[in-house]
């Protein structure tokens, strides 16, 4: 038999469609089947539901908060823990509040960090002044790094005295 | 024109790139959770907005959406696969004229919003973004959190929401053997790489979408940067890779034109088979081998020989193999445009 959608190829794949309790019987060319999308079986498989794996494993970890966390509830929107473990997906903002524990861990490994450093939702300049922690620190770091450098050269050349007065600097750069 | 049509920088290797930012509604569940009011609230919330945030947005409700309209904006990488199918009430989305805007309303997020551009310009984008962003922000208060930053139904879009990508178009990199090469570098760097037609880990027409992971414990100026360094670095090998192939012209000039002969000749061809030629095509066009095609008749036939484009371009309801006619037909037309 020739398949009834192109009429080219030998269908090879039958599809039945009930609506209604009317059945409809098409015979198609795996071809076919495939761009009418009938032969799709849709498994329920995201990225979202392999995550509530991923989250369940660090409870497990940790037998007691466990315990309590299977019968934590945001209080918000109804969401339980194991509402979470199956889809994948916060049910509302304050979820993240309700399950914050095991949050920072699953969040940590899929982005390797817990806190957020980005733009902040009225204040824009936010991003400057992050920046600007990090530009102190970098600079502080380097320059502690170029008088450890000159204090290993004093030492070596046995200018003591030298030595001294970049150990005390040093001592004081790390208070 | 519209910008998918257009050229942008480094268009021999990116062919688009787009910004997309994941903000919920304060005090509105997120979809997964919504009632049917409350997906109706963030609907009239947006709707109600959109005439203020100018760039000449609409408001398009996606219930009065035909599925051919709703497949070609699938098609231009305007909305996901999922968004078009979905069955839920109150989706929209909010889009303009150029269509380098489109904001998906009640997808995964309340507000997904997307800006577009042909080529690579990740930094003007960005820019585009955040400006749309803090004028939505301005009339809809976000869900924030002062320590996880923009709150999403996804713990993978969380902290800044945002995710780049890129989409690239590195045959060489395949013929020449070094693809899986790259590929895994790009993973090794904690970017996500897959191919944008066709299944698993086979690409058809050897275009592959870069992406970052990494949404929360990063500025958005660091995930451009890292998307910026990365993408420069795949156009570098791509080209060399090119440049070696055009060592041997007879073997590249014959394989591009082999292509290009059926392109241009075959009386019947399928959407998938359309693809890899065009690759080749889109090569050939690239290295100024095949000199009577443009990048803009490339754009053009990347567009319209996709079924929904097609259709729409046609303006006729088209079964497969009524399709795979036209395709060729519409390939010539397209050829033998001034």
């Amino acid at each position: 038999m020739l398949c009834q959608n192109c009429g080219k190829n030998e269908a090879n794949f039958r599809y039945t469609q009930i609506i209604n309790g009317v059945r409809k019987e098409l015979n198609l060319c795996s071809d076919c089947a495939r761009k009418l999308g009938v032969d799709n079986i849709d498994i329920p498989m995201n990225f979202s539901s392999f995550l509530g794996d991923f989250f369940n494993d660090y409870v497990e970890s940790s037998l007691l908060p466990s315990l309590s966390l299977n019968n934590a509830k945001c209080k918000t929107c109804g969401m339980t823990y194991n509402d979470f473990i199956d889809t994948g997906m916060f049910g509302c903002s304050d979820c993240y509040d309700a399950f914050s524990g095991p949050i920072d861990s699953l969040l940590k490994n899929l982005h390797g960090t817990a806190r957020h450093i980005g733009r902040g939702t009225k204040n824009t300049d936010e991003i400057p002044k992050v920046n600007k922690k990090i530009d102190k620190k970098e600079s502080k770091n380097s320059e502690l790094e170029d008088l450890q450098k000159e204090l290993d050269k004093a030492i070596k050349e046995e200018r003591y005295e030298d030595a001294a007065k970049i150990r005390d600097k040093i001592k004081e750069m790390n208070k | 024109m519209n910008w998918y049509l257009q050229n942008g920088k480094e268009s021999d290797v990116v062919i688009s790139t787009r910004v997309r930012l994941s903000r919920n509604i304060k005090g509105i569940p997120f979809i997964n959770r919504c009632s049917k009011d409350e997906l109706k609230e963030v609907y009239d919330k947006v709707k109600e907005i959109t005439p203020s945030l100018g760039y000449n947005l609409k408001f398009l409700s996606l219930d009065d959406m035909d599925t051919i309209t709703k497949q070609s904006l699938v098609e231009k990488h305007l909305i996901s696969p999922d968004f078009a199918k979905t069955k839920m009430p109150y989706t929209a989305i909010v889009i303009n004229e150029d269509e380098n805007i489109c904001i998906m309303i009640n997808e995964e997020d309340h507000i997904k919003l997307q800006v577009f551009t042909s080529g690579l310009d990740i930094d003007n984008l960005l820019n585009l973004a955040i400006e749309i962003d803090e004028k939505i922000g301005s009339f809809i208060p976000y869900s924030y959190h002062e320590k996880y930053g923009f709150l999403t139904a996804c713990p993978t879009n969380v902290g800044t929401g945002l995710k780049i990508s890129t989409l690239v178009h590195i045959p060489a990199l395949q013929m020449t053997g070094n693809l899986n090469k790259m590929l895994n570098i790009i993973n090794n760097l904690g970017m996500n790489v897959r191919g944008l037609y066709g299944e698993g880990s086979k690409a058809e027409g050897d275009v592959y979408q870069v992406s970052n992971n990494q949404t929360l414990g990063i500025t958005e100026k660091e995930i451009a940067k890292n998307l910026n360094l990365l993408a420069q670095k795949i156009i570098d090998q791509e080209r060399l890779a090119r440049k070696y192939l055009s060592k041997n012209s007879l073997k590249l000039e014959d394989e591009v034109y082999r292509n290009y002969g059926i392109l241009a000749n075959a009386r019947r061809l399928g959407e998938d088979e359309t693809i890899e030629l065009l690759s080749k095509v889109k090569l050939g066009t690239d290295l100024g081998i095949i000199k009577e095609l443009n990048d803009k008749k490339i754009r053009e036939l990347m567009l319209y020989t996709k079924p929904a484009n097609m259709q729409k371009r046609i303006g006729n309801k088209l079964s497969v193999i009524d399709q795979e006619v036209s395709r060729c037909e519409t390939i010539k037309q397209i050829l033998q445009q001034d």
